[in-house]
């Protein structure tokens, strides 16, 4: 798997090769324009990381060139301009993703796993970790081939989860990430442990060999079960 | 005091002393020509009966149908001294025909009759009442005074109402102004200097301050959207030491701690960054947003997460509420007025949230009123909480503004209301 990662800004696009190239993927890099441009048209990548603004014109025309040549690469913008315009063009320009700055690495690298799968299995965005295996579209999830039946926050939370195996989840970031604007000013997380509690106790009861891990005054980790 | 007072004012005390003076001057100006006609006829009068006295002829009668009286005395020559020059004084007079005393024009001359002897002669006429006189200037006077303060009351509120009618339509355009939201020119319709030039005052200092907030707004645009990167990076390269780098027990609290602080710089800067957004008119396209939908949403989030408060809720809501709106904003505005309710909300306190034809109504109990000029100020919060934005309100307000709906807050036994009418 080869991703191209077209960015201008230094310190962001060094975590960004960091972290895919963690995730096991080859990475290139393009800081501007031009050597995107002639990057692009030497090679083919798996999944392209398209910044908007670049110096030497906009990432919304490198894709426009892209895709008139007829090239069907996975591309997600990512973009400080998180406007409404950018966002619906850069869609019909046949973005496949778009995430506005500022996110997190993770948030992109679940974005990227997702972008890339959905390549790959021609439109399944099924993720299997362990023997869970979880279907977003139809919002179904299956653990050892039999259906278990999640309430809407269980089953944002557990997708929340098998985007990020092995990750260290903050708590507080979990919240914002499945309640939204909500959860900010909360003073506690009991409603987190609430729905934590009621997740595992069905994952446990549908014979799950992956755990919801809690990492004490931080978080969680979504980890195969130690045998 | 209105202009038309004023002008009324100064007119009635610069006229005051003129007409008094004008009352002098003319109850002088009468006098004089009255004596001036009465002393020639006493002259004449006078001059008849010298005539006659020196020639021995009879003089006139005294009740000849004329109300002249004389009198002839002889007097020495030495009292005759002062009357060789004819004088002329006014005195009451006692008319004996009449029986009554009148004011009187009195002439007296010494003349030398054909005896060479002198004699005085009083000739008098009866003249007009100078109290009389006095009096009926005085009233005309006041009457003259009367009348021009009327007419000029008449006048002045007239013509000023007629004159200054753009004046108002000043007022009404300026007191219907806000600055940032969308209005039409200043009228300027008059072919009065002053007032055009004072609509063209108005209308270049609102461009003015029109520009000063757009580039405010500008400013607090760029700023966030500058500072986005920085604390993305920031936030990633913590996350990075979390994930990464094994860190102690100590310091993975300490780098869960920046990572909050981070997360909530970056939430206050992006809530900044869409306030701007929305007051600048970036919104997407309006679909059809089932309200109640988005309400029951809410609801459904805030008891989740503040469930331990142990909060109850009356709930009255329509099957649905669709509103043309952009979906994003519509949740933003339900959600954030739905966790202030709860946010604010002290433990085992109710809420009562209602939808009635196209009103959102949200009230919870609380203390002591907030400041309704201030609540839907960007950083207006009685209790600085963690993780509060501060901005909720004021994105629900601007929200309102940029569609126009009718946002109210009050405070009725010692609720807080809020009040959103959509359209």
């Amino acid at each position: 798997m080869k991703i191209l990662i077209i960015e201008d800004e230094p310190s962001l696009r060094e975590l960004i090769e960091r972290a895919v190239s963690n995730e096991g993927y080859r990475v290139e890099t393009a800081t501007d324009f031009i050597s995107a441009e002639t990057k692009l048209a030497g090679y083919s990548y798996d999944c392209i990381l398209l910044d908007i603004m670049l110096p030497g014109g906009s990432g919304l025309k490198l894709l426009e060139g892209l895709r008139a040549k007829g090239r069907r690469e996975n591309v997600i913008i990512i973009s400080a301009r998180d406007s409404v315009d950018d966002r619906v063009s850069g869609l019909e320009l046949g973005a496949d993703d778009y995430l506005p700055k500022p996110f997190h690495i993770s948030e992109l690298i679940a974005r990227i796993r997702s972008v890339l799968r959905r390549g790959r299995t021609g439109g399944d965005l099924t993720i299997d970790i362990g023997n869970i295996s979880l279907d977003p579209t139809s919002r179904r999830v299956t653990i050892d081939g039999k259906g278990v039946d999640m309430l809407k926050k269980e089953f944002d939370i557990l997708l929340y989860f098998m985007q990020r195996p092995e990750h260290l989840v903050d708590k507080a970031v979990l919240a914002e990430a499945v309640w939204g604007d909500y959860a900010d000013e909360s003073d506690n997380f009991h409603f987190v442990y609430a729905q934590i509690k009621n997740l595992r106790r069905k994952l446990e009861d549908a014979g799950a060999n992956v755990e919801i891990r809690s990492i004490y005054g931080f978080g969680y980790k979504f980890t195969s079960k130690e045998s | 005091m209105r202009l038309s007072q004023r002008i009324l004012l100064a007119l009635a005390t610069t006229l005051l002393p003129i007409m008094a003076l004008w009352a002098m001057l003319f109850y002088y100006a009468m006098v004089r020509e009255i004596n001036d006609e009465a002393d020639d006829s006493l002259e004449q009068y006078a001059t008849l009966i010298i005539t006659r006295c020196r020639e021995g002829r009879p003089l006139p009668q005294l009740n000849s149908g004329s109300n002249n009286s004389y009198t002839i005395e002889p007097i020495s020559d030495a009292e005759a001294k002062p009357y060789l020059r004819a004088t002329f004084h006014d005195e009451t007079f006692y008319i004996p025909e009449k029986r009554e005393t009148e004011p009187a024009r009195v002439m007296t001359k010494a003349f030398l009759n054909s005896d060479n002897r002198y004699l005085l002669l009083k000739v008098a006429t009866p003249t007009f009442e100078k109290e009389d006189l006095r009096e009926t200037i005085l009233w005309w006077t006041v009457i003259l005074f009367a009348v021009l303060v009327v007419v000029v009351i008449i006048v002045a509120t007239l013509s000023i109402r007629r004159t200054l009618r753009p004046l108002y339509a000043l007022f009404r355009w300026l007191d219907g102004y806000t600055p940032g939201q969308k209005h039409s020119n200043i009228p300027n319709n008059t072919d009065i200097k002053e007032l055009r030039r004072l609509n063209e005052a108005a209308q270049s200092a609102v461009e003015r301050s029109e520009e000063l907030l757009d580039r405010q707004k500008q400013f607090i645009g760029n700023a966030s959207h500058e500072l986005q990167t920085p604390l993305a990076v920031i936030s990633n390269r913590v996350e990075h030491l979390i994930n990464n780098t094994k860190p102690t027990a100590e310091q993975l609290d300490e780098l869960v701690k920046i990572d909050r602080s981070l997360r909530h710089s970056i939430r206050l800067n992006r809530t900044l960054l869409q306030l701007t957004r929305i007051d600048s008119g970036e919104v997407a396209e309006s679909t059809d947003v089932d309200i109640v939908e988005l309400l029951t949403e809410a609801l459904d989030n805030c008891r989740d997460i503040y469930g331990t408060k142990g909060i109850t809720c009356t709930i009255t809501l329509p099957d649905n509420l669709y509103i043309y709106v952009d979906e994003a904003l519509a949740r933003m505005l339900v959600m954030n007025l739905t966790k202030n309710a709860f946010v604010h909300s002290a433990p085992h306190s109710h809420i009562d949230i209602s939808i009635m034809g196209k009103q959102l109504r949200i009230a919870n109990d609380g203390n002591e009123a907030l400041d309704r000029s201030r609540v839907f100020d960007r950083f207006y919060t009685k209790s600085i909480r963690e993780g509060s934005t501060g901005l909720g309100l004021a994105i629900v307000k601007s929200i309102c503004d940029h569609y126009g709906y009718d946002i109210e807050y009050r405070y009725v036994d010692n609720r807080h209301t809020f009040m959103v009418t959509f359209k």
